[in-house]
């Protein structure tokens, strides 16, 4: 009964409560979800962090004793751990009082933090930009129209988004849409020297003619920028498709959060 | 010789990802310590001059809740964004109030701060132009505590001193009472938290600088007109940091009181790091075109076979 129940009843009434306070005036109603449920959150959360913590030592620690597979990394873990708790509660080295050695250069916490944890983070994620340059190089082909898009569009986004898109010409942007155009019509093609030449014929009297002829050399329009693409391809297609999945996800926490607080939903009590 | 070009052109596709890693770091390192080898002029997006013009549109004693949502991981893109944010506000003599929904933006916040104030370019105060009211576990509920009752979430401030002897927080109630927010943020809680839970329900101007990656989550907002303006990514930072200086040295020149004349404008990191992001997604994108040209030939191999 406790078990089980007992968590049920308490969301269902919690729950209606806060979603009440959203629609009806009521001064005590308001007051309840706007400081108290916060307050109540605070001291629930000041306890899950407790208790996380309490869950990793323990994950690590049971590593260690067993030897299971790199248990040698938990050491580590369990070593930081214990001493970010003692630089940060027990014993923190400088002159300040408690809550001010956070920022006291001369504590042992302060140093942990600046020399050894921001290093660590700061080099882990740098490493990204080396994984995702290999990655792309193998990943990023020309399969099928999807990820002919894909590609266009990541190429046109590394590009438009740093200050070497602008250097980029008007002629090189138009050679891409010619070569976009010939990648979705390429199969139309029975050689490939016939395409090659298509492509040549095509790129020469679309843009490099067409431009002259319309002054894009002089006053170049928007859609041969790829500054001005990658920002429409933000403002656009990119907006559209976020828009479409915030709804979808907002429509989907209705529906999820419709189910707890009518007990329906039973994973929250780890069923 | 047809085939030995194809051959050639086939072993692109294949070269070791060690050279790739290799050829990536010389391109990064390389602008990183040389910036003035590769200096290209920084183009101004529309979304990040209208977070300057708005911000340049407040007046003297403004008040502005800048809330640090990252850490070390993402410090090289948003921290520049910080800096060059705190020059503005403190040139235009506005009230700067921090908060932190990271355990790791407070730190962020007093290494921002300690770098704008170590130029000695303002003359301004810790409790009368700043106050770093530090970090509150919670996320969205923290968010919610400063649209309702500020007070009663921070009773003291960073240095744990109470709020109540803090004379710029008198007056201060709630998220209404600040002219503007700011969010700073790599994730979540950040940005979009701060729309749905404070800002536009109690229709306070708001503006955000978040990591590249958030971009797209954000720009809904901004198109609705509910985050106004976006320093998007270390381009974002990189645009603000040149319309900031600009500023900082025309403000200068003509004697504007809140800024020292003998002191020095700096120059920030994102401009510079700018180059060596430049010259990397050239890079590769040049290894991405091989790779096709790679992939190209031997398919049209294959189909010969």
């Amino acid at each position: 009964m406790l078990k089980r129940q007992l968590p049920i009843v308490i969301v269902i009434v919690v729950g209606f409560l806060t979603l009440g306070g959203h629609f009806i005036n009521n001064a005590p109603l308001k007051n309840f979800i706007d400081n108290d449920a916060t307050q109540w959150y605070d001291i629930i959360a000041g306890f899950a962090v407790f208790l996380g913590s309490l869950n990793l030592l323990k994950l690590h620690l049971t590593r260690v004793v067993r030897k299971t597979k790199n248990w040698q990394y938990s050491i580590f873990s369990v070593a930081g751990f214990l001493l970010m708790i003692i630089f940060g509660f027990v014993y923190h080295g400088s002159e300040v009082d408690w809550g001010k050695h956070l920022d006291a250069k001369d504590s042992y916490f302060y140093w942990m933090y600046w020399y050894i944890y921001q290093p660590l983070s700061t080099t882990m994620f740098a490493l990204l930009a080396f994984f995702v340059a290999s990655a792309s190089y193998r990943a990023f082909r020309i399969r099928n129209y999807e990820a002919t898009l894909l590609l266009i569009s990541g190429i046109i986004l590394m590009l438009g988004r740093v200050p070497i898109g602008s250097l980029i010409p008007w002629w090189i942007v138009g050679g891409m849409y010619v070569a976009l155009i010939f990648a979705l019509i390429k199969s139309y093609f029975k050689s490939i020297n016939l395409s090659i030449y298509s492509y040549l014929l095509a790129y020469v009297f679309l843009i490099l003619i067409g431009g002259f002829v319309f002054g894009w050399h002089q006053n170049t329009p928007a859609f041969l920028k790829l500054n001005d693409i990658q920002q429409w391809i933000f403002n656009v297609p990119a907006t559209a498709g976020a828009t479409a999945i915030m709804i979808g996800i907002a429509i989907g926490t209705i529906a999820q959060s419709y189910r707890i607080i009518t007990g329906r939903e039973r994973s929250i009590l780890g069923e | 010789m047809n085939n030995r070009i194809a051959h050639i052109l086939l072993s692109l596709g294949k070269v070791d990802r060690k050279i790739i890693f290799a050829i990536i770091g010389i391109v990064v390192f390389v602008p990183l310590i040389k910036p003035e080898w590769v200096d290209i002029p920084v183009q101004i997006s529309p979304d990040s001059k209208k977070v300057f013009t708005e911000l340049s549109s407040l007046e003297p004693n403004s008040k502005v809740l800048l809330s640090f949502e990252y850490g070390p991981s993402t410090k090289p893109e948003i921290h520049p964004m910080s800096v060059a944010l705190l020059n503005h506000l403190f040139a235009k003599q506005i009230k700067v109030y921090i908060m932190a929904l990271w355990p790791d933006g407070v730190f962020m916040a007093t290494d921002a701060l300690e770098q704008v104030l170590s130029n000695n370019l303002f003359n301004v105060e810790e409790y009368v132009d700043y106050v770093n009211l530090g970090f509150k576990q919670g996320g969205e509920v923290v968010i919610r505590g400063v649209a309702s009752d500020i007070r009663q979430l921070y009773t003291k401030d960073f240095k744990q001193v109470s709020i109540d002897d803090i004379p710029m927080m008198s007056g201060v109630n709630n998220v209404s009472d600040f002219d503007y927010v700011i969010d700073l943020s790599a994730g979540t809680p950040g940005t979009t938290e701060w729309v749905q839970y404070a800002c536009d329900p109690k229709d306070v101007p708001f503006t955000s600088g978040c990591t590249s990656i958030q971009v797209t989550d954000v720009m809904p907002y901004v198109k609705s007109g509910q985050v106004r303006g976006i320093l998007a990514g270390m381009p974002g930072a990189a645009e603000y940091e040149s319309m900031v200086k600009e500023e900082l040295q025309r403000l200068q020149e003509e004697g504007f009181p809140g800024i020292n004349a003998d002191a020095v404008v700096p120059t920030g990191k994102a401009t510079g790091r700018m180059s060596a992001q430049s010259i990397a997604h050239l890079v590769m994108v040049l290894f991405i075109i091989l790779g096709n040209v790679s992939y190209f030939i031997s398919r049209r191999m294959k189909v010969k076979e």
